[in-house]
């Protein structure tokens, strides 16, 4: 008996000294009471300071958890007002795309019911800086491509429907929620939570040896794991603070732990940091968590939305998120799914009607790819920029910020079909040719729509924001900007000379520019240098303005480049990228006012208090003469010159101004455009750089005009401004004539323009009664 | 040549009434502009409503998006720059303040008590800039527009 201790004091290490010393000091007995005594209380010392220190850990810990709510990116919300353009077709696509159901009466939010071209939409409801909009049914009646009626719950005219999510940022980790307050979860997940996971949830102190015993019995009488044996708060312990290994040590600290949450938090407020903290599942490299999101990543919908049997689908997840995936592995999943229905009305939270109606139904999980989280990467990635300059990527990370953007989904959706179309029939294989489009609301500076390949939701290389090339002839418009700056020496009927040039540089090379077609035309017109994009005559008349002074209208125009006063860059050898070039053709849509170019408006906290607002910069960079006349200019472009392929497909009514590009070799083609609601720019070319074998007109047009064709747009305003003039020009460019003589074209030109002499011929007015004819002789 | 037509007929009589400098109809000089000349009819008013209550208490970040949300709806609309104008004025942003106050005129009506307040507003945009020279220019702009008037 004396022999017994020794060996397994060999191997228990820990205490082995503590007992042979006992042995020596102890004599003939191998213990003591004495000893006893005094290793209960060496024990429960250690116990104390470890429960002490566990306690102060858990407490620590559960408290300043700060949930990772990673910044949230939203579209702009949908405004519905009467005089709304918005066909019938585009509203059920949005309503659709928000993952609104078709339901009689629209009872709940998140639901539409059609009743002819009117439609009941029980909005969701949101924050915005302005106070948001509470959930509200809207009746909105369309017809004739526009919303004609629309009522309010309050008996308003003018309502949104909550803006759809298009991203999330979460630099620096990769967990990914929607934080849930358990107010608003919905009591039947917790009832069916609570009957698959721990049915003593209520009653006991974090462990629970019912529990255990349940589970064991359960799983033999099922013949599988149907039950788990640890409680919520146990999983939730193994959760927030330890590792998801299996090891003895984990599973030691797991129970005093779990004991210890309970003692200092309700049950409500473990639950609910469990609903929020369970993963259930993975995206690549984001990692699900909490049931809010849950709902979304699996079915496209808030949590509150969701039908039963949606809701014991995420229920099932707990099991294995991965084993149990109801996309990977449907047919487990609908099992466990309907375990998880059979529990909840076995216990109680589901009736036998509920259950047999349930249990029928599909898994309903949306398809992966078609969440509109990751449908726009090119046009995050340009939120991501903008945010990087005011909020540290820790904050962007953790504080769930909601991000309220400028983009419009369908213009974006119509901006990516427009060139994967057009590209696709150019080039049938997608081998090498790839393209860029920037969608901006000019007045506001609003960028609608990013779109950086013909294949738009790869992310990778942003062609919008970061492909920078030869801009080539769209340079051209701010070379006779430059001259039109100059109205006693400048104006539209100046002839300028469209012959071959010789320009000396200062590396003893001479530049000599050529037209595209190979030919020279002699004498033209300034605005038919503009309307046929002539080489010759363009890089004549910036060599004679001055390189210097066709940078500054550049650098007026919002360029940010270093421009080097090299002549090849009145032909357009400055390179930029479509973002940038969006920016330069800004003024020149809105009459000659730059306007910060924004992608986001509203900054919210986690709870929708307004945090930052982005709100509309302008300024005035041109004269309301001469940004009038470039861009009157530009509009003879698109009815008569390289851009009037665009003409013939949008309606005759709509008045709409750009320019063509076509770089050296035909390695870039570039249409940039506008209407006074819509400016476009387009890019199309090859990332290597190589011939692309298309022009401006050929390549990148047919784009702009799909897209620009697909939206609504306003006619560009052709009211003069104060100080300029219609009159009738002689074909010399130097004297007035009058309509009907021989070669007189009316133009609009500045006053300090306006020739003293008449060449004889008519009226020679300056305007008068030729008014009405200021149109007839460009549109007959 | 149809298409022609159509905008001739759209355009010349928009055209007919800058270049004779007859005042656009509704907005005669002496009568003053106002929210309703400019926005009759139109849902922006309703918004533009919400913004002056948001400013009233001093809530400028609401007023802001509201005026934001009418000028989507009315894009021509001078007075609803001319209040974005004034509520940037306000918020300390002169240079903003007075690039919408130049575009409140350029879409202004034929009114000239209207364009001088505009300029008027540009002036003390400029002074708040400490462009004394622009201020100077922009208050003999208006004092000039008045005279016209008298």
């Amino acid at each position: 008996m004396a022999k017994k201790p020794s060996k397994p004091a060999s191997r228990r290490r820990p205490v082995k000294k503590g007992k042979k010393r006992t042995q020596r000091t102890g004599g003939r007995r191998w213990f003591s009471w004495r000893f006893i005594a005094k290793l209960s209380v060496v024990v429960l010392v250690l116990a104390i300071a470890g429960t002490a220190y566990l306690d102060a850990w858990v407490r620590q810990r559960f408290d300043s958890h700060v949930w990772q709510l990673p910044a949230r990116v939203y579209a702009r919300p949908t405004e519905l007002y009467p005089g709304r353009v918005l066909s019938r077709d585009d509203m059920l696509r949005l309503l659709d795309l928000m993952r609104y159901r078709n339901a009689a009466g629209a009872p709940t939010a998140g639901s539409y019911a059609a009743q002819g071209n009117t439609l009941l939409i029980h909005t969701r409801g949101f924050r915005d800086s302005d106070g948001g909009e509470p959930s509200q049914t809207l009746r909105v009646t369309l017809g004739g491509g526009q919303v004609t009626r629309m009522k309010t719950g309050k008996g308003g005219s003018v309502g949104r429907l909550e803006p759809l999510q298009i991203g999330s940022i979460h630099p620096g980790h990769t967990e990914d929620r929607v934080f849930v307050p358990l107010d608003r979860v919905p009591p039947l997940l917790v009832k069916m939570l609570v009957a698959t996971e721990d049915q003593d949830f209520y009653q006991h102190h974090g462990l629970s040896f019912r529990g255990l015993a349940r589970a064991m019995l359960t799983n033999l009488k099922a013949g599988g794991l149907v039950q788990g044996g640890s409680t919520l708060t146990q999983q939730l312990v193994k959760n927030f603070w330890l590792t998801q290994d299996r090891t003895l040590v984990r599973k030691l600290m797991e129970m005093p732990m779990a004991v210890l949450l309970e003692l200092h938090y309700s049950k409500q407020q473990i639950l609910e940091a469990y609903l929020n903290e369970v993963y259930l599942g993975q995206d690549g490299g984001r990692a699900i968590h909490g049931m809010g999101l849950g709902a979304q990543f699996y079915f496209g919908r808030p949590l509150e939305e969701l039908d039963p049997h949606q809701l014991a689908t995420l229920v099932a997840l707990l099991k294995g998120p991965s084993y149990y995936d109801p996309r990977r592995n449907p047919e487990r999943s609908l099992a466990r799914r309907n375990t998880v229905l059979r529990v909840a009305r076995d216990e109680g939270a589901l009736s036998e009607n509920d259950y047999q109606r349930y249990r029928r139904h599909d898994l309903e999980v949306v398809p992966r790819g078609a969440s509109p989280l990751y449908a726009f990467p090119a046009f995050i990635d340009l939120v991501r920029r903008q945010l990087a300059r005011d909020y540290p990527p820790e904050v962007l990370g953790v504080d769930g910020l909601h991000i309220h953007s400028t983009l419009d989904v369908l213009s974006q959706l119509a901006a990516e079909k427009a060139l994967r179309e057009q590209l696709k029939r150019r080039d049938p294989a997608g081998d090498g040719l790839n393209g860029a489009v920037v969608l901006v609301a000019p007045a506001q500076g609003d960028v609608l729509a990013v779109v950086s390949s013909r294949r738009s939701r790869e992310a990778g290389f942003n062609r919008a924001l970061d492909a920078v090339r030869p801009i080539g002839s769209l340079v051209k418009p701010a070379v006779l900007l430059t001259a039109l700056k100059q109205p006693d020496k400048y104006n539209l009927a100046t002839l300028v000379n469209d012959a071959p040039l010789k320009v000396p540089l200062k590396n003893g090379d001479v530049w000599a520019p050529r037209n595209f077609e190979g030919d020279s035309l002699g004498p033209m017109p300034m605005l038919d240098v503009l309307v046929h994009s002539r080489n010759q005559a363009t890089a004549r008349l910036g060599m004679e303005v001055g390189l210097d002074k066709v940078a500054d209208t550049l650098r007026e125009l919002g360029v940010k480049r270093n421009i080097p006063l090299y002549p090849s860059i009145l032909l357009g050898s400055l390179e930029m990228t479509p973002f940038e070039v969006a920016m330069m053709y800004q003024p020149l849509a809105t009459g000659g006012f730059s306007t910060h170019l924004r992608s986001i408006t509203d900054v919210l906290d986690k709870d929708g208090e307004p945090l930052a607002r982005y709100p509309v910069d302008t300024e005035e960079v041109l004269d309301s003469g001469p940004a009038f006349l470039i861009q009157w200019a530009m509009q003879q472009v698109v009815d008569h010159g390289t851009g009037r392929a665009a003409r013939a497909a949008l309606p005759a009514d709509v008045i709409v101004a750009g320019k063509t590009g076509t770089s050296d070799d035909y390695r870039d083609a570039w249409f940039a455009g506008f209407s006074a609601n819509h400016l476009a720019v387009v890019w199309v070319g090859r990332d290597d750089n190589r011939n692309a074998g298309v022009t401006g007109a050929t390549g990148a047009l047919p784009v702009w005009t799909q897209l620009m064709k697909g939206l609504p747009q306003r006619s560009l305003s052709q009211r003069l401004p104060g100080g300029v003039k219609p009159v009738w020009m002689a074909p010399s460019g130097e004297r007035r004539s009058g309509e009907g003589c021989d070669g007189a074209r009316l133009y609009p030109m500045m006053e300090a323009s306006i020739p003293e002499q008449g060449d004889g011929c008519g009226a020679a007015t300056r305007a008068g009664k030729g008014v009405v004819e200021w149109f007839k002789g460009w549109f007959d | 040549m149809v298409q022609g037509l159509v905008r001739l007929i759209l355009l010349s009589a928009l055209l007919t009434g800058c270049a004779t400098r007859t005042p656009p109809a509704g907005t005669p000089d002496g009568e003053p502009v106002t929210a309703n000349t400019e926005l009759a009819g139109s849902p922006a008013l309703s918004l533009l409503e919400r913004a002056d209550q948001a400013r009233g208490r001093g809530d400028t970040a609401a007023a802001g998006r509201y005026l934001e949300r009418a000028l989507n709806m009315a894009p021509d609309s001078s007075w609803l720059y001319r209040q974005l104008a004034e509520l940037r004025l306000q918020e300390g942003d002169a240079h903003a303040a007075e690039g919408l106050a130049l575009r409140a005129l350029r879409l202004a009506p034929d009114n000239r008590e209207y364009q001088a307040q505009l300029w008027d507003l540009v002036a003390t945009s400029r002074v708040n800039q400490g462009d004394s020279g622009g201020a100077r220019d922009a208050r003999a702009r208006a004092r000039d527009l008045r005279k016209a008037r008298a």
